[in-house]
């Protein structure tokens, strides 16, 4: 019997020497900025009410949305494929126009201010935006002065943050002969380089290696340590929600069905889930017979199979444990292993989408480019 | 202020790009040249005939070949909005506080200026093929502004259009061949007065373009003819107001 309750790695910003040195000038940079990034603790940095987006063909991407994100919050956006994720932060960040509801972010109406918002905010796009003809530093100088900076501020900020993103060796290439990885990495610098009270990250690692996804992770939270940077991301990573985030909306056809810190989600699940292996020789029928006959246990709040795993979430896991084997031994089936675990975001996920989060990641890449793509 | 501002930056980065994508500009530049030569010597003998206002072909045909190289030429505008959209910039850029005028018109002023430098190779080459330049290099420079103008407000709104309505860069290279249908039905080889086809000479009436070549053409072999010049500028006008507030519109309408 085992427990999960190892606490998550401590994230390491910056991933080399230079790079943290170049994100501790960065911070010192954006202080002397003034207070336009300074963190105001209690004030809403995004509000959304009654948010519906009705595309041309009649799909209804986005039904009565409802959310607040704090000034210096991160906030994860999580859902099944279709579920309007790349429509919602679309429109938060001013690429899709709402049909009805109100959205203000940095105390702008998106729609009539639009301009001004755009001035507050960051969007590294899923797609991984980058002009294939420039090169990173061109891209960011440019993308500093369009948001009025001066040439050589921007030029500047822009080593900074190549620096961070451990990018130099790169800096000087065109971004047509790079991999998609490094033109992530360019687009969320990019997004960077006028340090924006909100940030806007649309499967911000996605495509990236373990190391340089930790590393951006680290930098992320940084950043909103310390400057107080908004962030609003979608995500596929549940370890990326769990550790960027600080609270969660998540949404299923268009609507946010829960919302809260990762913790308070897990534990509208359970306190535990306890989950029983049936093994791989086990039939889909012994699976079945199995949860019929644990979830009828009392202590069982809600049970779910994913291949041959039952989960029984349960406020009263070492209970049931011996119960559970003991009803399963009655009904003629033998067990590979039992564990008790904390349920994760993933179990969550399930929980309030009927679905597997694994079933859905492999076309939810596809699915969001589309529904950009109707924006259009 | 600081939309100028935007135009300019955004002209800038289009500038930037040609001289990375050599063949962009090579297949831009050499065809021109070289139908302006095949054409020229092909046709050589046009300059003989009895009232043909020069007896230098290349002199007649130069303005033709300004037009030759910005109206088919500024549809490169189009193929790189197009490009912008499949590799996802044009959101990167709409997330800044960029307006959809200064994104088209940065695009569009990058590539005039491209353009502009090519039709001068080709005048420059109509002077070295003996050519001369009536109106002097004040005129050659209102030529190139004239050819660059029509380029616009036809073949440029119609590619930036395209791209909006497409995001597809092979569907705007794919309507190149129009460029050309717009060029060759007005007096570009042959002066009217030697088409003998009525219907011909009727449908060259009615082409915009003729208009603005009559007027180029003048600059070119006889000099400063106010009212063509004027007539030109009223149909780019015309054009203008058609066809850049449908283009602004169809952007503005593309992600808000």
């Amino acid at each position: 019997m085992t427990i999960s309750a190892s606490p998550p790695a401590a994230l390491e910003p910056a991933g080399t020497d230079t790079g943290a040195i170049a994100l501790a000038e960065l911070i010192r940079d954006a202080r002397a900025v003034g207070p336009r990034l300074s963190r105001r603790n209690g004030e809403d940095a995004i509000s959304v009410a009654g948010l519906c987006k009705k595309y041309p063909d009649g799909t209804q991407a986005v039904q009565g949305m409802s959310f607040r994100v704090a000034a210096g919050e991160s906030f994860g956006i999580l859902g099944p494929n279709g579920a309007g994720k790349s429509t919602t932060i679309g429109m938060l960040g001013t690429l899709v126009r709402p049909t009805s509801g109100d959205l203000e972010v940095a105390g702008f109406d998106v729609v009539e201010d639009a301009k001004e918002v755009r001035r507050r905010i960051g969007f590294a796009t899923q797609q991984a935006g980058t002009d294939d003809f420039a090169t990173a530093t061109e891209s960011l100088i440019l993308q500093g002065r369009l948001q009025g900076m001066a040439k050589r501020e921007a030029a500047a900020r822009a080593r900074l943050l190549l620096r961070i993103m451990d990018l130099e060796d790169v800096a000087e290439r065109r971004l047509g002969a790079l991999s998609g990885g490094i033109k992530r990495r360019v687009d969320l610098a990019a997004s960077l380089v006028h340090l924006p009270p909100i940030l806007f990250l649309d499967e911000p690692t996605e495509g990236l290696d373990p190391r340089v996804r930790a590393s951006v992770w680290g930098t992320l939270t940084e950043l909103r340590r310390e400057l107080g940077i908004t962030i609003v991301l979608t995500t596929h990573f549940m370890e990326e929600a769990d550790r960027l985030c600080e609270r969660i909306g998540l949404i299923n056809r268009g609507s946010l069905v829960a919302e809260g810190t990762p913790e308070a989600l897990k534990t509208t699940v359970g306190d535990q889930a306890l989950v029983i292996d049936l093994g791989t020789e086990s039939s889909p029928e012994d699976v079945a017979r199995a949860r019929q006959a644990v979830s009828a246990h009392e202590s069982a709040r809600r049970t779910l199979v994913t291949d041959r795993q039952i989960s029984i979430f349960t406020d009263a896991s070492a209970a049931l444990a011996p119960q559970a084997l003991r009803l399963l031994e009655l009904a003629g089936l033998t067990t590979r292993s039992v564990s008790i675990t904390k349920p994760t975001l993933e179990d969550v996920y399930l929980h309030y989408t009927g679905r597997a989060f694994d079933d859905e990641r492999a076309m939810d890449l596809k699915r969001a480019d589309d529904e950009l793509e109707r924006a259009a | 202020m600081t939309a100028t501002r935007h135009v300019v930056l955004l002209a800038g980065r289009a500038l930037v790009q040609f001289p990375r994508n050599p063949i962009l500009l090579g297949f831009s530049v050499m065809p021109v040249l070289m139908m302006y030569l095949v054409f020229g010597a092909l046709f050589a003998g046009v300059a003989d005939l009895p009232g043909f206002p020069t007896d230098n072909y290349f002199e007649f045909l130069a303005p033709t070949a300004v037009l030759l190289a910005t109206v088919p030429g500024i549809g490169n505008a189009g193929v790189a909005v197009a490009a912008d959209f499949q590799t996802g910039y044009f959101h990167k850029l709409l997330t800044t506080p960029v307006s959809v005028g200064a994104l088209m018109y940065g695009r569009l002023i990058g590539d005039c200026l491209r353009l502009a430098a090519q039709s001068a190779l080709v005048l420059l080459l109509a002077i070295a093929l003996g050519g001369h330049i009536e109106s002097g290099v004040p005129g050659a420079l209102l030529m190139i502004v004239l050819g660059t103008l029509l380029g616009i407000v036809t073949f440029g709104v119609l590619s930036a259009n395209l791209a909006i309505r497409t995001k597809d860069a092979a569907a705007v290279q794919a309507i190149q061949p129009m460029a050309f249908l717009l060029i060759f039905l007005t007096s570009a080889y042959q002066t009217t007065d030697h088409i003998d086809s009525p219907v011909l000479r009727a449908i060259i009436n009615l082409n915009p373009a003729e208009y603005v070549l009559r007027a180029m053409r003048d600059l070119m072999l006889t000099g400063y003819d106010w009212g063509a010049i004027a007539t030109a500028l009223l149909v780019i006008a015309g054009l203008a107001a058609i066809g850049l507030p449908l283009t602004v519109r169809n952007y503005r309408n593309a992600y808000r």
